[in-house]
Parts: C-alpha cells; sequence; structure tokens
C-alpha cells in the first residue's frame, strides 16, 4: 500500500498543531505502508515564505517532497479580505479569492497529485481550510481522505467549504463534536468517516521535582501551555486567575509556558516561562496540579491528551464544546463558563488532591482507550481496508 | 441536599454531577446575594440617617444623572451579558445549522419529486400519443371493414347475377 500525507508545513522544527499531528501519524503508519509527504517550502504559517531550498528530502526516515509556494501572503490584505468576506455579503469567486490569498498557493503540487495520482492508494489532505487542501481534494476525490482539523471559527461556515466536505472518499474526525459540526453544516453523513484524533509521545522519563527546582517553583501551580494568545482565551485565564488568586487566598500559581503573541501581566503569581522543548513541558505537567485549558475553538487539544497520559486533571473553557465534551466522556477534568465557576471548579481542585487522582486516572484510562498509538493506527488501517474492499466491490 | 456542600463519590467520579452541584451552588450564592446594584443596602438597626444628608443626596443624584447610563454600562455585569449573547448566538447557529440541514434535505426530496412528477408528464403524453395512434387506426380499420363489406356485398350481387345467367 502507498500512502502520501499532503500537509501545509513538515518538518522537525514545526511542533504543533495540524502539522505535527501529520509528522505524528506518518511517522506511524511508516511500517504498515509505503508513505511519503508531500508539502510545500515554507516554515512560516504566517507569510507562507519559501523556507527549504531542497525539493526532496528525508525526514525520520520518510520521504518528504517540497514544492514552492508562488505568492508570499501580505498578512494585513489577508486579514482585511477576510473581515470583508465574514461580514458582508458576498460570491462564491469571493471566497476562492480568500482561499487563494489564504494560501499556501502551491499549484506544482496540485498538477504533481493530478499527475501521479495513481501511484497512490490514498491520499490524506491534513487542515480544510488551506489552498493545498480545497484544490488537491477537487483534484483527487476518489483517493483524497480529508483530516479536517477543523474548529468552530466562522471561516468554517464559507459556503466553498460546504462542497468540500461532501467531496473525498473518506473523513477522518479528531472528536464527536467536529463530525457532528461538519455534518451539520455539510450534510455529509453519506462520505464515510471516523472519529480517529491523535496520539501522544510521552517521554521515558520526567520529573516535577526537576522542573520545580529549575524553575525555583514551592507552591501548587496550574499550567498553561501552548500559544498565549488572545485567540485562545488567555486573557480571560489571567483575569480569572488574577480574581480567583484575590477571593480565595490561595498560594497556588500561574505557570504558562509557550511562544507568546500577547503581553502577560505582570503579576507574583504569573510566571511566564518561554517556550519549553518536549521533555521540559513533561516535567511541568508532571509537577502541575492541574492543566488549564482556556481556548474557545479546539479541533482536539493534543496538550489536554498529554495531560491526561500522564494522569493530570483539566480544567477546561466550558464554551468549547470539543474540550466539555472530552471532560465529561473521560471524565477527567472540570470546566467552567464563567468566573464563579471557574473559581469554585479550582477550588475543587486545588483542595482536593483526591479528586486530582480520580480524574487524572479517568483521564489516563480514556487516552489509553481512545488515543494511544496502537488505537489510532488500527483506526487509520481499518479506515484503508474498509476504502480497499469498497473500491475493489 | 446542602447546596453549598459539593458531593463526590471518587471511587466513580462523574464529571456531570460535579459541574451540576457547582452551578446549583453559584445559583443558590447569587440568590442569597446582597440586592442588585440601585436598591441602597439597609444601614445598621437603630441608626436614621440625618435629614441633611438626605438632601444632599438628591441633589447630588440629580447632578449625577446625564451620567446615569455610564454608570449603569460600568456597574452591570456586561461580562454577564456577553456570555449570555454568546449562548443565545451559538444557539441561533446551532438552529441555523439545523435548519439548513433541512432545507438541504427538503431540497434533496423536492429535486426528486420534480423528476418524478417529470416522468409522470412524459408517461401521460407518451399515452395520449399511443391513444390517438391506436384511434386513426381504428378509423382506418372501421373504414377498410365498410370497403370489404361494400365488396362482399357487390360480390353477392354479382355472384346472384352470375348464377341467373347460367341458370338461364
Amino acid at each position: 500500500m502507498r500512502a502520501a500525507f499532503v500537509v501545509q508545513r513538515y518538518g522537525l522544527e514545526i511542533n504543533s498543531g495540524a502539522e505535527l499531528h501529520c509528522r505524528w501519524v506518518t511517522e506511524h503508519l511508516k511500517k504498515y505502508a509505503e508513505v511519503e509527504v508531500l508539502t510545500t517550502k515554507a516554515a512560516d504559517y504566517i507569510t507562507w515564505k519559501n523556507h527549504y531550498d531542497r525539493d526532496e528530502e528525508t525526514v525520520n526516515g520518510i520521504r518528504v517532497r517540497r514544492f514552492p509556494v508562488t505568492h508570499v501572503r501580505n498578512p494585513e490584505r489577508f486579514g482585511r479580505l477576510q473581515e470583508s468576506l465574514l461580514h458582508r455579503e458576498h460570491t462564491e469567486a469571493d471566497e476562492l479569492k480568500w482561499l487563494d490569498e489564504e494560501g499556501p498557493r502551491v499549484p506544482r503540487l496540485i498538477d504533481f497529485l493530478k499527475s501521479r495520482a495513481a501511484s497512490y492508494d490514498h491520499i490524506l489532505f491534513f487542515s480544510y481550510r488551506y489552498y493545498h487542501s480545497y484544490w488537491g481534494v477537487k483534484a483527487v476525490p476518489e483517493r483524497a481522505i480529508l483530516v479536517p482539523t477543523a474548529e468552530r471559527d466562522p471561516v468554517i461556515g464559507l459556503s466553498i467549504f460546504r462542497d468540500l466536505f461532501r467531496t473525498p472518499r473518506a473523513i477522518v474526525y479528531n472528536s464527536l463534536e467536529e463530525k457532528q459540526m461538519i455534518n451539520d453544516l455539510s450534510g455529509n453523513e453519506d462520505v464515510p468517516g471516523d472519529v480517529v484524533g491523535v496520539g501522544t509521545i510521552v517521554p521515558g522519563r520526567f520529573s516535577g521535582e526537576a522542573f520545580r527546582r529549575k524553575y525555583n517553583v514551592s507552591e501548587p501551580y496550574i499550567l498553561y501551555l501552548g500559544r498565549i494568545d488572545e485567540n485562545k482565551g488567555c486573557p480571560q485565564l489571567f483575569d480569572y486567575f488574577i480574581r480567583f488568586k484575590r477571593d480565595s487566598g490561595s498560594g497556588a500559581k500561574l505557570v504558562l509556558a509557550g511562544t507568546t503573541v500577547m503581553q502577560v501581566p505582570s503579576h507574583p503569581d504569573i510566571l511566564y516561562l518561554g517556550f519549553l522543548g518536549d521533555e521540559e513541558k513533561f516535567d511541568a505537567l508532571d509537577g502541575a496540579e492541574v492543566l488549564v485549558m482556556p481556548s474557545f475553538y479546539e479541533s482536539l487539544s493534543m496538550v489536554t491528551l498529554e495531560a491526561w497520559a500522564l494522569g493530570k486533571p483539566v480544567l477546561a473553557n466550558a464554551l468549547c464544546d470539543v474540550l466539555k465534551g472530552q471532560c465529561r466522556r473521560s471524565n477527567g477534568g472540570l470546566y467552567y463558563e464563567n468566573y464563579p465557576e471557574f473559581r469554585e471548579a479550582l477550588n475543587l481542585l486545588l483542595d482536593s488532591p483526591r479528586l486530582c487522582r480520580a480524574l487524572g486516572e479517568n483521564g489516563r484510562r480514556y487516552f489509553e482507550a481512545n488515543y494511544s498509538w496502537e488505537v489510532i493506527e488500527r483506526k487509520y488501517l481499518s479506515l484503508f481496508t474498509r476504502l480497499d474492499g469498497e473500491g475493489a466491490s | 441536599m446542602d447546596p453549598n456542600k459539593i458531593e463526590i463519590d471518587y471511587d466513580r467520579v462523574d464529571v456531570a454531577r460535579i459541574m451540576d452541584q457547582i452551578k446549583e451552588k453559584m445559583a443558590a450564592e447569587s440568590a442569597n446575594a446582597p440586592d442588585a446594584p440601585g436598591t441602597p443596602p439597609p444601614g445598621p438597626p437603630g441608626q436614621e440617617s440625618p435629614a441633611g444628608s438626605g438632601r444632599m443626596r438628591q441633589v447630588l443624584l440629580r447632578l449625577m444623572s446625564p451620567l446615569r447610563p455610564l454608570i449603569k454600562l460600568l456597574i452591570l455585569p456586561v461580562d454577564e451579558e456577553y456570555r449570555r449573547t454568546f449562548l443565545v448566538l451559538d444557539h441561533a447557529n446551532r438552529r441555523i445549522d439545523r435548519l439548513e440541514k433541512d432545507r438541504d434535505r427538503m431540497s434533496g426530496e423536492l429535486d426528486r419529486l420534480r423528476e418524478y412528477t417529470k416522468l409522470l408528464h412524459h408517461l401521460c403524453h407518451n399515452l395520449v400519443v399511443e391513444l390517438s395512434k391506436l384511434k386513426i387506426e381504428e378509423e382506418t380499420l372501421k373504414t377498410k371493414t365498410r370497403v370489404m363489406e361494400k365488396d362482399f356485398e357487390f360480390l353477392g350481387k354479382r355472384e346472384k347475377a352470375l348464377e341467373k345467367e347460367i341458370s338461364k
């Protein structure tokens, strides 16, 4: 079996979101199939500027074909275009113009797919909202498997995507909520698909103690991992945490790690550590009482799964239906809709190590049953087998 | 059950139940909270406010009346309004999703019915054509029958005439 994975960026230095998701799935399916990656030469997702020189290389034993981006994105122009698209009446041609501007525009990748599609049994496209997925799925619908990694953001309502979700041979969803949303939007119930998601790679050794020593954190702390961004609900988290400290008198700290695109408030109990590598990330998780996820829009939240893999409870924003659904299905975390609920849930977690242990244990069981790599690999392989069977008949 | 106490079965933790209890506790707390802004808090028992300060208060209130909308905006729990609006919009979005789904389904059904009607129309048309052809054929056959009857009559007469000639 030959499978191609098509994604907007690919490389060891790109370690988040759909790109990491794609790399992990590719590396895990390598033992079952001949896999290769078709991607762009871009490394920066804001401008899609060509960064990699070589047309072909091997990354962790996988052949990666890179295609040049023909148009560098101008973030300001794109922002204006999107704003006007989302708030004014528009035509399908406007949406396609937006897609062109969204990029990464790689016509040679689409031409390659058209000419070489027959040499692959399955072609998997990651992230529905980019140029490569839209035109790629349209070019080879009979072999296309779409992994949308869709969040409940307004762009998903564009009419071009309704058609896109009805086009591929199959769809691999990240969560039940994502599937429901896409089914509701596009009426694509007849397109085969499964809720699969992605696993995680937990290092063999991690130590919360080492983390506490290194960063001199002796108090209990709640941890936020990820981009510190308004879109991730960080301003609300800062506000709630500062109010929580004032109201409860708790000694807990808020530890943040990740790249930042907004100002972190200066507060003695808010500790920003910058970007952490994988090992330190798991050390930080191991030492934390709770992982907090304030994001409004998530397709899956890999960091939540990582917390559960380590048996840590989660406190999530209930206005994100995926996070709330995951917490309820796993019984591995509490959630909040407003400040009083945040305060009460956090108090409950910080005051009750027994509850934290029980929630963490539930989370770990849920992770092992649904997101361990054996489960993920089995789901992908059974989808391939099913599609091969349908194709043969 | 005391709404201020959250009961947890640690052997079988049920997150939904814990969250329901938290919500109940929050509701009970807000019900017991002091009156809404605008209602003055009751003073200590046995203490009356002096008449002078009451008059001053009225003057101050009158002076501040143009700023009342701004004060209201600052005092009111706007974030709660935002949250509610967000939930209402989310609900509306879901409803729109559902309605769109229904519309698509009905549009599919409508297309099917349209095709069916077209087929029925074609069938009726073909039946009319066939019936017309049959009618014409029937007329032709009737005419032929009449001609043959006349021929037969003529032949009969001729036969009798010939028989008469022979018998002479």
